[in-house]
């Protein structure tokens, strides 16, 4: 599992960690059943507090994305479809939020916005990124 | 003060030299158990603080307790439970790595031989190679090493990483959660460079001209401490702003830094900040340290 935290960033770092995790999650690079490292060991590779891998663990735990098995280890969990959905909602929100806030700050009014989002899927979908 | 047990404990400390105050009262806790960063920039008191921890140097006034020991009354004792390393430590550069470390051996009645050896192993240090040979991380793991072989529950790291490149000081940091935290061993370190012990960190305090100006949980620092930036027409009374980190004005907009934002936004009632501002924990150090707390002229 591959996790980059950014120091410099304003985002908590047990964030930065349910972020990296929940996203890996969503988009099937991490799979139900992968075991995950365990605290002490995620804690030192990083390195990162012990307490701040439990927390984070802990969040993904409550958000349905892993179970800690007392003893065992702690896992990818056997997300329902449902979760991982709303995982990757919550993904594209958080990204959609900073646009949002953006646009707020340069006064870009609601339908340029809808329509600049409108134009990138566009792109995406219609043979590559390039013009 | 506060219900948990405590490392450390210092009540009221100060100490001058030569009418300069270097610290003025100061009052700290450091829980059992936890990784505590004692922050502030070169010269604003820490080696001072962490000489007078060690009983190498006597306050004015005030007292503390070191792992439950007065280091002014029992100085060698202090400094034989507790486990010291610090940035530019004077090692014997013609002593081989085991020499150095029999002969440190024998400072410590309760010192581990085969838990020093573990560490030397661990920590990839070549018992024959001359100590003024090794590289600046290795020196470093050898200190810790050091400090760490008479099994202390409490150990200072003045400012370790200070001569250390990225990798070696990474290498550091991880030897710090992978050996100190792993085994429940309180550790107080001293840095100027949040960024860095903020990652490792359960609290962190700044100390800035001979007082500590906030001690609190990291996360806590990051939930709190926010920038925000309201509309000059908006005439925000600065004075009245409790917490008030730092003011900075542009064009038409008023950006406020302050240590509370859930209770600013609370005392400004229906004034709406344009926006919030989320902080790193270099910028909320910035703002501590050298903030403009004065209302800029119109």
């Amino acid at each position: 599992m591959f996790i980059r935290l950014e120091s410099s960033s304003a985002v908590p770092i047990y964030r930065q960690i349910v972020d990296q995790i929940g996203y890996q999650i969503a988009n099937g690079t991490l799979q139900a059943g992968d075991r995950l490292p365990s605290v002490r060991e995620l804690a030192r590779r990083l390195p990162v507090n012990q307490n701040t891998v439990l927390k984070a663990y802990i969040l993904l735990e409550g958000d349905g994305l892993i179970s800690r098995r007392q003893g065992d280890g702690t896992f990818v969990a056997d997300a329902p479809p449902a979760t991982k959905k709303t995982e990757r909602l919550k993904q594209v929100a958080g990204i959609l939020g900073q646009a949002a806030a953006q646009a707020v700050h340069f006064e870009i009014s609601r339908p340029e916005l809808h329509q600049l989002l409108d134009e990138e899927i566009e792109k995406l979908t219609n043979g590559g990124r390039s013009p | 003060m506060s219900n948990f047990t405590a490392d450390i404990r210092i009540e009221g400390l100060r100490k001058s030299f030569g009418g300069q105050d270097v610290l003025r009262d100061v009052n700290l806790e450091v829980p059992a158990g936890s990784i505590f960063g004692f922050l502030g920039l070169n010269g604003a008191g820490k080696t001072t603080l962490i000489r007078i921890l060690l009983g190498l140097l006597q306050p004015d006034a005030g007292r503390c307790a070191v792992a439950g020991i007065d280091p002014q009354v029992q100085p060698i004792e202090v400094r034989r439970r507790i486990g010291y390393m610090a940035e530019n430590q004077t090692m014997y550069s013609w002593m081989r790595v085991k020499e150095l470390i029999e002969w440190v051996a024998r400072f410590y009645p309760a010192w581990d031989a085969t838990s020093a050896e573990d560490l030397r192993k661990q920590m990839r240090l070549d018992p024959d190679q001359k100590v003024g040979a090794l590289s600046k991380g290795q020196t470093s793991r050898l200190a810790l090493l050091l400090a760490l072989a008479h099994r202390p529950k409490l150990v200072i790291l003045d400012d370790p990483t200070l001569a250390l490149d990225p990798i070696a000081r990474r290498d550091l940091l991880r030897d710090v959660i992978g050996h100190l935290q792993n085994q429940g061993i309180t550790v107080f370190f001293s840095s100027h460079l949040l960024y860095e012990i903020e990652p490792i960190c359960d609290r962190v305090a700044i100390l800035h001209d001979g007082r500590i100006l906030r001690c609190a949980p990291v996360d806590e620092l990051r939930e709190k401490v926010k920038r925000l930036v309201f509309q000059s027409s908006d005439r925000i009374d600065v004075a009245k702003l409790a917490g008030l980190l730092d003011i900075q004005s542009y064009d038409s907009q008023l950006a406020v830094t302050v240590e509370d934002v859930a209770a600013t936004r609370r005392a400004l009632g229906p004034i709406l900040p344009v926006r919030e501002v989320d902080l790193n924990l270099d910028e909320i150090f910035e703002a501590y340290v050298i903030g403009r707390r004065e209302a800029p002229h119109a």
